[in-house]
């Protein structure tokens, strides 16, 4: 068999798995989300934390909710860093500095899971399982929430309410992530990546010379990294790391657990608002850019254009064998579709123009499929655009799912797919402007200018994976990257959650024959399209210089 | 017409370059802005292609100006002509002591005034006491004169238009100065006209999109200048220097790529369809009422005078007992003929059509002896030659006939009620000759529907909008017509509180309700209804309570009214894809151009071939500023409205608008390019 | 300060949850017989010391970094100074990474000269496009009346004499190499290399533990050789190492360079 043939198959497989499981994921988070029974469990944890698990919210409690977790979150774990020397299981790490510590505890609260610190020579195990670890779990869910909420908005009327925070995290946890994450982590371990408590051990090799072999908790941390669309790995090389990612097959698993949650949502969105066509067009608006995605990347990687991959004849520098240049443009494209930011083979050394899609897949703002409850709420907002635009052309003011499109709504969507482009532009154009951000980057011309690119766009959109020549440990990228990861989480989050509150208010327009209809390969192709229009539009001249003058020669 | 009236805006065009009236496009005042910004280059640093950037700059803005100014033209015209008419009058007021006269401006609400023939009605108000024919074709261009009288539904007076008979007296109800004449001057020529909440929601998305697109051209300078000085052996070309894009070419960047064709044609598309109503003879009272129009879910018809003609006519003669059809048709004819109701002369026609009966004339029968209807014998008929022949309520007419000594055929009963349950209205008729006295049969009344009808409603039911009828009638009569007129609803033996009750029940379930309405008793629902429309004739209140006024007083309009809604926010939509999708070509046009002379492997995005980076950057501006002259036609005219499902309307406007978009500029940009390589100065 | 004060239980219980029972529970299930080995690393012992794991590949090359004859070679690291598991990395270069800058080679430079080092050692050609014959990135830097050839220090000879009828001079030291159009030159290297795609490049991981198959074959003729043993034997050792794709078509097949070199010292221990 050929590769490419190998190439289709593995994809192909694991679309129709995706085709199968989607609808008892989705099933079952529609059932987490609207049944009115509490856990034990569950009941245990609001006593503790003090919450009455049957009041709701309105928007603006919730989003209050939502911040103080996440405020509280980055405190905890920054503190966690910085006393790391003091704690057990710290392998002998002091505390991590300041810089650092700051923008890795705003990377793992934000779900971006940007790396400014190699793992293996910086956390300990304590930090990676009881801080790391804990917010992949609860950042992932908090995302949940929020995309929850937003449904809530959609499908109710006449209400302030959008649920419980509180709740919606904990069953999130409790009844989502957990079961999964268990299940991946022995999968993954029975592949071979390691599950132990040691310290690093040196051994001598066949020819004599000294190696350390590593250990840590990383299974039960790899499973909730790609579950949670996370990405922070244990070590420095994340799941290209044989420890993390030891097999072609656990590869698979790997990028089944990225794409798992957030293709399964639409279906719970279908099930939330009533009709469950609306979920099948969202989640093919999904896949149609996801697929066009892959099939590019997969493309441009084996075609292998450029002067270093056709002097090489292919484009294996960064790519681990096992896995193959297909398999690792499929997760690199998993990765960065979805807020991941994992990677198992490195995006900087992709030919200019797989490197270009992977930014692209960042830019499209992490919708196709997103992360986990980001990428719902994000494609939800991008639907109310496209039917603002749409809607008029059919002769009616825009309605999504009977609510109106007003000008209060059109105000929050605007400024809601404006912010992330902004920050990334902004970033870089900062960044390319002083002499200091400048001095990071490991190549030189456009492909320089494409790694700060990368980093706001993966910081903004909370992705997380880099094209990690750039050197960020500097206090300027520290700095700027977590301002980026932190606005691009939560000023979304907020005004998400405000659109929401304002459709909830709302009573439904019934639908007619003279309504759009929003679930047909019309609007799929439509919101398709206003998506890739409105990324190619902003980012056009940033790629233009960029990757695009790498590569067209 | 756009070629007459273009020269005309061309003042009002540039008056509008002032910043304090710009700043309210933010679109266009970007570009305002930046068209100084390249004067002052242009000035500095003078070369042809500074001068013509920014001349077309300038032009952008221009016919911006000039695409509002034209819609904004047209209103004022019509405002102008209404202005002419109104002159200053006298008004006669009524006081405890007789008669004053007083300055028609002095009038306030509750004063009577007087006015006869000949005189021009002094302001806004009711009948209360006479009957008048009036002329109105100052506000409705209608040159036949109507009847106002008191204490009906026609009651209502307009200031400005004139008696031609009779004596009226007149209770005022406007205030000074807002007269209806006043409020339609003022409509039609904008000057009240309020940004739509459609219209706000589109503004704040091209805002937005001019805001991202700012941020990306600016943000481009610092990636450009690190660009040029990591190729510090290569020239940048003409656009890019060591300090970055010349400003020159940033600013047409910006301009091109911000959403100026929707941005430039916006306001007149409000206004335009505004216009389009104003030419159909209806004023909205507000642009949020159009709108609303485009929305409506569900149309409340009157029954009378909307689906029907208003009056029965005879369908069908049908014999009992062992008369012929023909026979009845002739004595029907015959009894008929000195009815001049609608319904006598259409059982004259009736008869003509279908047994070819000769039409003969009442003063032909000299020894004829008419029996004219009465509200005690409830029939009519006539005496000659012997032969008596009544017609009327079969309750009466039987009644007569055994009061003649004959007998009633049990048939009659299943015809009558065969006839009521179709919902029509049965006629008796019976004759009586030498003693014989017999029912002949029963002629069929129906209430006609108008012509046309079931496929307009058809059309409605396509575009989603539900259709119910109201009327006074039992829910028999009321479903036969609804039947028959192929309305999706309708509401029987409707009092006028039902109405409104019948509104707020369609808007609870978050529909929106249109209706027509001209009676006192209608002025709750109207002032209810999402889209309420006045009659002209109707009362004062009626027309308070309703958002638009129909100055034909037809009450089929609303269903052009809503066209002319959906048409409004179509073009819209259409016209905003158009502008958006236009930007690809642009960006093709512009990016290779800025940096092909760094990157050479650029010149694969230069798809149109462009001869020379100025000349690209150049044709892409000209091509942004013609593409707004290019479609004021549409923007006035509106885009094509075809009712049909929001599929199908959806498909056939992306294909235009949005293929056509990404297409027409690409077309556009390499034909202008081909003349402007021609300029000297732009190789 | 209430959603604070709740955040901050919740904080602490979802950590007792997810940060202490979930990993301590995984960690338990890993434990058990049939995992425990793969929890544990996946450790490779020789005689009963522990030399490794069987997925973190490792260098056979002698102190002075020259790969050992004897040993199947394992693709170049970026990993520290080379498979170092506490500072894993990829080279992170881009794939026009191709003009030499103050002595630190290019990745196309890099990659010839890997190519030129690993074709001497298993005698065959080396050469590959874009490359020079001493091995570095033929890159020129093109002005209209000057041509350098970038990667090429005086006083190197040029790799072309000529181009565009421009005598194509070589690198002056210290001049910035981007002074002109950047033109890399293909040169008439063969389409496809002798020496496979993965022995000239950097894994991901930098602690790639496989090779390819035909990356292996190459190596045999040479290993056979330093071991006095039949080329048969070592193929069939590879074969016997060499792993398919999972399930048929998940990944590549690739050969575990730790556990071949094993085998081989296994099969045929080195005489003397």
């Amino acid at each position: 068999m050929g590769a490419t043939t190998a190439g289709i198959l593995f994809v192909g497989s694991l679309i129709l798995v995706l085709v199968a499981v989607h609808v008892p994921l989705g099933d079952h988070m529609h059932r987490t989300f609207t049944s009115r029974h509490h856990w034990t469990a569950e009941r245990l944890i609001y006593r503790i934390v003090g919450v009455d698990p049957d009041a709701e919210q309105v928007w603006s409690g919730y989003a209050r909710s939502v911040l103080a977790f996440s405020v509280v979150s980055v405190l905890a774990l920054y503190g966690l860093q910085r006393l790391q020397g003091r704690l057990l299981l710290s392998l002998g790490y002091g505390g991590v500095d300041p810089d650092v510590a700051w923008n890795t505890a705003i990377s793992f609260v934000t779900n971006t899971n940007w790396q400014a610190y190699s793992g293996e020579s910086t956390m300990g195990h304590l930090v990676q399982m009881s801080g790391l670890a804990v917010q992949n779990f609860v950042s992932a869910a908090v995302g949940i929430a929020v995309a929850m909420a937003f449904v809530r908005g959609l499908a109710r009327r006449r209400t302030g309410e959008l649920g419980n925070f509180w709740v919606d995290l904990t069953r999130a946890v409790l009844r989502v992530l957990l079961p999964i994450a268990a299940i991946g982590a022995v999968a993954l371990v029975a592949g071979g990546a390691i599950q132990n408590l040691a310290d690093p051990h040196t051994v001598t090799t066949l020819t004599g010379a000294e190696q350390t072999i590593t250990g840590g908790p990383v299974a039960s941390q790899e499973a909730i990294k790609e579950l949670g669309t996370n990405g922070g790995g244990f070590y420095n090389a994340n799941s290209a790391h044989p420890f993390e990612n030891p097999t072609s097959w656990t590869n698979w698993i790997e990028i089944l657990l990225i794409l798992l949650i957030p293709f399964s949502l639409p279906r719970t969105f279908g099930r939330m608002v009533g009709d469950r066509r609306q979920g099948v067009a969202i989640v093919a608006v999904m896949a149609t850019l996801a697929l066009l995605s892959v099939t590019l990347l997969n493309t441009a990687q084996l075609a292998h254009h450029g002067t270093v991959p056709e002097s090489v004849t292919a484009a294996t520098e960064g790519t681990e064998s096992r896995f193959g240049v297909s398999n690792s443009a499929t997760f690199a494209a998993a990765t960065t579709l979805t807020s991941t930011g994992a990677v198992n083979s490195f995006h900087d050394s992709y030919t200019s123009l797989g490197g270009a899609v992977t930014l692209l897949n960042m830019m499209v703002g992490e919708v196709a499929p997103g992360g986990v409850g980001s990428g719902l709420y994000g494609m939800l907002i991008l639907a109310i655009v496209t039917v603002f635009v749409a809607g008029l052309m059919v002769g009616r003011t825009p309605a999504y799912l009977g609510k109106r499109i007003g000008p209060r709504e059109i105000k929050l969507a605007s400024l809601y797919f404006l912010v992330t482009p902004m920050i990334v532009l902004v970033g870089t154009g900062i960044a390319m402007a002083f002499e200091g951000p400048r001095g990071s980057m490991l190549n030189t011309g456009p492909h320089g200018l494409s790694e700060v690119l990368y980093a706001f766009t993966s910081a903004a959109n909370n992705n997380g994976s880099a094209f990690a020549g750039l050197t960020v440990a500097t206090t300027f990228y520290d700095v700027a990257l977590g301002l980026a990861m932190a606005f691009g989480r939560f000023l979304p989050i907020v005004l998400a959650l405000a659109l929401a509150g304002s459709l909830a208010r709302q009573t439904p327009v019934p639908a007619s024959a003279g309504t759009l209809p929003t679930h047909r390969p019309q609007f799929v192709g439509m919101v398709a399209g206003v998506t890739l229009i409105l990324v190619a539009l902003t980012f056009f001249p940033a790629l233009a210089l960029g990757p695009l003058a790498e590569g067209i020669h | 017409m756009l070629t007459s009236t273009l020269p005309a805006s061309a003042p009002a065009a540039l008056r509008k370059l002032d910043p304090r009236f710009m700043w309210r496009n933010p679109v266009m005042f970007v570009v305002e802005i930046g068209a100084a910004w390249t004067t002052v280059m242009a000035v500095l640093d003078p070369s042809a292609f500074a001068v013509l950037i920014t001349t077309w700059l300038w032009l952008t803005v221009i016919f911006a100006n000039l695409a509002e100014a034209v819609a904004e033209g047209r209103g004022k015209a019509q405002a102008d002509t209404l202005r002419r008419t109104r002159k200053a009058t006298t008004a006669r007021r009524l006081t405890d002591a007789g008669e004053e006269t007083v300055a028609a401006a002095e009038l306030r609400r509750g004063d009577l005034v007087v006015v006869e023939a000949g005189q021009v009605i002094p302001g806004d108000g009711d009948v209360i006491e006479g009957i008048a024919s009036v002329d109105e074709s100052a506000i409705t261009g209608e040159s036949a004169p109507v009847i106002r009288e008191s204490g009906g539904d026609r009651s209502a007076v307009t200031g400005g238009t004139r008696v031609l008979s009779d004596r009226i007296v007149v209770r005022i109800t406007q205030r000074p100065g807002e007269s209806f004449m006043d409020r339609m001057i003022a409509l039609v020529e904008g000057a009240s006209r309020r940004k739509t909440p459609n219209e706000i929601a589109l503004t704040i998305l091209l805002a937005a999109l001019t805001i991202i697109f700012l941020v990306a051209i600016a943000s481009m300078q610092p990636l450009a200048i690190y660009s040029v000085a990591n190729s510090p052996g290569v020239e940048g070309g003409f656009a890019l220097g060591s300090h970055g894009v010349t400003g020159l070419v940033l600013v047409s960047l910006v301009v091109c790529l911000i959403p100026t064709t929707i941005g430039a044609l916006l306001s007149a598309i409000g206004i335009a369809g505004m216009d389009r109503l104003v030419q159909r003879n209806v004023l909205a009272m507000s642009g949020r009422a159009v709108e609303a129009a485009g929305d409506v879910d569900t149309l409340l018809l009157d029954k009378t005078g909307t689906i029907t003609l208003g009056d029965r006519r005879a369908s069908e003669f049908i014999p009992v007992g062992g008369t012929t059809g023909a026979e009845l048709a002739d004595a029907a004819q015959l009894s008929s003929l000195a009815d001049e109701t609608p319904e006598g002369r259409s059982i004259v026609v009736h008869a003509k059509e279908a047994y070819g009966l000769r039409e003969r004339h009442a003063g032909a029968l000299t020894h004829a002896a008419w029996v004219p209807f009465t509200a005690q014998t409830r029939m009519s008929g006539v005496d000659v030659d012997g032969r008596r022949l009544r017609k009327g309520a079969s309750g009466a007419v039987t009644d007569w006939v055994r009061g003649q000594g004959g007998e009633v055929p049990s048939a009659l009963a299943d015809v009558v009620d065969r006839v009521s349950a179709s919902g029509g209205t049965p006629l008796v008729v019976a004759a009586a000759e030498n003693g014989d006295v017999r029912v002949l049969g029963v002629v069929h009344l129906k209430d006609a529907v108008k012509a046309g009808m079931r496929e307009r409603f058809d059309r409605m039911r396509a575009m989603g909008i539900r259709t119910v009828m109201v009327t006074g009638d039992n829910r028999l009569t009321a479903k036969a017509i609804a039947d028959e007129a192929g309305v999706d609803d309708f509401l029987a033996e409707a009092r006028p509180e039902d109405k409104l009750s019948l509104v707020r029940a369609e808007q609870a379930g978050g529909r929106l309700v249109a209706m027509t309405g001209d009676g006192a008793n209608d002025a709750p629902a109207l002032a209810q209804a999402d889209v309420g429309v006045a009659m002209n004739t109707g009362t004062s209140a009626a027309k308070e309570a309703g958002n638009m006024v129909d100055l034909d007083s037809d009450p089929t309009k609303l269903i052009e009214i809503v066209e002319i809604g959906k048409q409004l926010l179509i073009t819209r939509g259409a016209l905003t894809t158009f502008s958006i999708a236009n930007d690809v070509a642009k960006y093709f046009a512009i990016i290779p151009a800025l940096f092909v002379a760094l990157f050479p492997g650029l010149d694969a995005l230069n798809v149109m071939r462009l001869s020379s980076p100025q000349s690209a950057i150049l044709s892409a501006v000209v091509f942004n500023a013609l593409i707004i002259v290019a479609l004021i036609p549409l923007a006035l005219r509106g885009v094509r409205y075809r009712p049909s499902s929001a599929s199908r309307l959806l498909n056939r406007n992306l294909l235009v608008y949005g293929v056509g978009g990404v297409v027409a500029p690409f077309a556009g940009i390499k034909i202008i390019d081909l003349v402007v390589q021609l300029v000297p100065g732009m190789q | 300060m209430k959603p604070l004060l709740a955040a901050l239980r919740a904080v602490l219980v979802l950590t007792a949850v997810c940060g202490v029972l979930y990993p301590l529970a995984v960690t338990a299930v890993a434990q058990v017989p049939g995992l425990k080995d793969h929890a544990n690393g996946s450790p490779v012992s020789v005689n009963g010391r522990g030399v490794g794991s069987e997925l973190i590949g490792q260098s056979f090359s002698d102190a002075d970094g020259r790969p050992l004859r004897r040993y199947f070679q394992s693709r170049p690291s970026a990993a520290g100074d080379g498979y170092d598991p506490t500072a894993t990395s990829a080279s992170n270069l881009g794939p026009e990474d191709i003009v030499d800058r103050d002595g630190e080679p290019s990745l196309l430079s890099t990659v010839c000269a890997r190519s030129r080092a690993v074709g001497e050692l298993e005698g065959v050609d080396g050469s590959r496009p874009y490359c020079t014959g001493s091995g570095v990135g033929a890159v020129l830097s093109v002005r209209p009346d000057r041509v350098t050839s970038v990667n090429e220090p005086c006083p190197a000879a040029p790799f072309v004499a000529e181009y565009r009828g421009v005598k194509v001079e070589c690198a002056t030291p210290g001049q910035d190499p981007r002074a002109g159009r950047i033109v890399p030159v293909r040169g008439a290297a063969p389409a496809d290399p002798a020496v496979p795609a993965d022995a000239v490049t950097a894994s991901g991981s930098g602690l790639d533990p496989h090779i390819s198959v035909a990356y292996a074959e190459l190596q045999a003729r040479r290993v056979a050789a330093a071991r006095g043993v039949p080329v048969g034997a070592v193929r069939a050792l590879i074969d016997e190492e060499t792993t398919g794709r999972a399930l048929g078509f998940m990944g590549e097949p690739v050969v575990n360079v730790l556990r071949l070199n094993i085998a081989l010292d296994r099969a045929a221990p080195r005489r003397g």
